[in-house]
């Protein structure tokens, strides 16, 4: 009994556990796994991170055939933050795939910017258009590839 | 008086879990059990053998649940990394062994803490979740999340840890212990608590064997079952890992078994911060997965199943898992009979179900 009071006294004196969220930030933690950020001027387009990513909420799009040049698009809502990409990327140690350690707000009435994001949340403005534009890019990924592929399958019968 | 069917779940105040028992009573004692499972059924064994590749298979898996996505994760990996023939260093092993203690002990704690809510004690629930909190800062430390881990990847680790999260996750631990001594204290001697959880749904050795249980569940009935100690797939035995028994095998000592355990996994992790070998945290992968294999793991519910099968391509031919909680429902619906209404609440966390893993 004595004990208990002890211990009660000490619980009304001592610190809460809890934080008053949302009235006072939560902050990430060190080393946390957050956003993907990418660089586009160090990329070498070789596709290992679009293969690995789980969800596939990276995909690249082949935009101009003549130059072959991609776009990187990333679904920062589809995205699990397993990191699987940060690991596999070749050029992560320069800093072309990089997990910052910093949440994505909710999607609510604006979308958040950044070149570091890829193309395909910059073109977006309107919060509920996100699941029907992705939509639209995986299927231009496929479509462009194949795409792409047959231009190139074409421009080699030509030379010969 | 007749007979009342008394639907329980699956939506229930008591009940975490979707799992639904329809329980045909008389005065107050249950009479007849039909059970229905899989209401949370996502096709994941499919999905591992159409749309994911096999470096994706970890992060998949780690999805069928949210408590054991370690145990899953990792079952996965070793299955994996025997098909293609992949040594793994020392260091390696006891990182990953070091996750899955810890995975062991917040898993414990929850299961540990719903019992004692449907028995009455909120403040206790409360108490044992504060104490709980201590584990997922260190497992969050660690690896960057707080329910999904991702840290087991095919050849190695996502990340290397440094002495500074050691001594961090050192000074969590004493603390974790000082607070699982005193819920366990209070477990050991209250009389109530005493009065509702022990005597209550006993398990004899003969019947758990008979029926095949698995677990903190077996233990508790004096069962020694553990895969740690049957299957070689991690240097348990290295880093002082002993089986934990009880003899009366009633929720109490469902609950007292995993306490013990949590003890004891708490010190397996001192040891491993304390000696953890130098090397790198990665090894090289080469191949593809050919063959078939059988891995066994012991997830905080006792053993987990996987059987995968490859055949040089991309995606797997196969993937079968088997979990635990469906090896103790058997059992389960044999102790309703003869027990009260108000004891199946007790009964039911006591064996801690995990219905996203049953249903996959």
């Amino acid at each position: 009994m004595l004990k208990m009071f002890i211990e009660s006294f000490k619980n009304l004196v001592s610190e809460p556990e809890t934080i008053k969220y949302p009235f006072s930030p939560s902050p990430e933690p060190k080393g946390y796994r957050g956003v993907i950020h990418y660089n586009e001027e160090l990329c070498i387009f070789c596709d290992k991170c679009e293969n690995i990513c789980p969800p596939g909420a990276i995909k690249f799009v082949v935009v101009d055939y003549e130059s072959g040049k991609k776009e990187y698009n990333y679904n920062p809502y589809l995205c699990i933050y397993c990191g699987a990409c940060v690991r596999e990327c070749p050029k992560a140690d320069d800093g072309c795939l990089v997990q910052v350690e910093k949440r994505m707000p909710p999607l609510g009435r604006s979308v958040p910017k950044g070149k570091e994001l890829g193309y395909f949340i910059n073109r977006i403005e309107n919060p509920k258009e996100v699941e029907i534009k992705w939509r639209e890019i995986e299927e231009m990924n496929v479509k462009s590839k194949e795409e792409y592929k047959a231009y190139k399958r074409a421009k080699r019968v030509k030379k010969i | 008086m007749g007979k009342i069917i008394v639907p329980f779940g699956s939506q229930h105040i008591a009940l975490p879990e979707p799992i639904s028992f329809l329980f045909e009573t008389e005065n107050e004692i249950i009479t007849k059990v039909e059970a229905h499972i899989g209401y949370v059924h996502r096709g994941i064994e499919k999905a591992a053998i159409t749309k994911f590749e096999y470096t994706q298979l970890p992060y998949l898996t780690a999805r069928v649940c949210g408590l054991c996505s370690i145990t899953h994760a990792g079952a996965v990996v070793h299955g994996i990394e025997k098909l293609m023939d992949i040594e793994v260093n020392k260091r390696i092993d006891y990182l990953r062994m070091l996750v899955v203690e810890l995975d062991r002990i917040h898993s414990h704690l929850l299961a540990n803490g719903h019992v004692a809510e449907v028995v009455g004690y909120e403040n206790l629930f409360m108490q044992t979740f504060r104490a709980r909190e201590d584990v997922m800062d260190v497992l969050e430390a660690i690896t960057g999340n707080r329910v999904q881990y991702d840290y087991q990847t095919i050849g190695g680790v996502a990340r290397d840890m440094d002495s500074e999260i050691a001594e961090f996750a050192k000074k969590k631990l004493k603390k974790l212990k000082d607070n699982v001594l005193k819920v366990m204290e209070f477990h050991d001697s209250d009389y109530t608590f005493g009065l509702k959880t022990k005597g209550i749904g006993v398990i004899s050795k003969e019947m758990a064997a008979k029926y095949n249980t698995a677990g903190p569940v077996a233990r508790a009935s004096g069962l020694d079952t553990d895969v740690r100690a049957e299957f070689d797939y991690l240097p348990f035995e290295e880093v002082g890992y002993k089986m934990q028994l009880r003899s009366e095998g009633d929720v109490w000592a469902r609950n007292m078994v995993r306490f013990d355990e949590i003890l004891n996994s708490i010190e397996m992790c001192e040891n491993i911060l304390n000696n953890l070998p130098e090397g790198e945290y990665k090894v090289k992968v080469k191949g593809r997965p050919k063959g078939e294999v059988v891995v066994r793991v012991e997830a905080p519910r006792g053993e987990c199943f996987y059987y995968l099968r490859g055949s040089g391509k991309k995606v797997m031919d196969r993937v079968r898992i088997r979990v635990p909680t469906y090896a103790n429902i058997p059992i389960l619906k044999e102790l309703f009979l003869g027990a009260k209404y108000s004891d199946a609440q007790a009964i039911v966390l006591s064996f801690d179900p995990c219905m996203s893993c049953t249903a996959r």
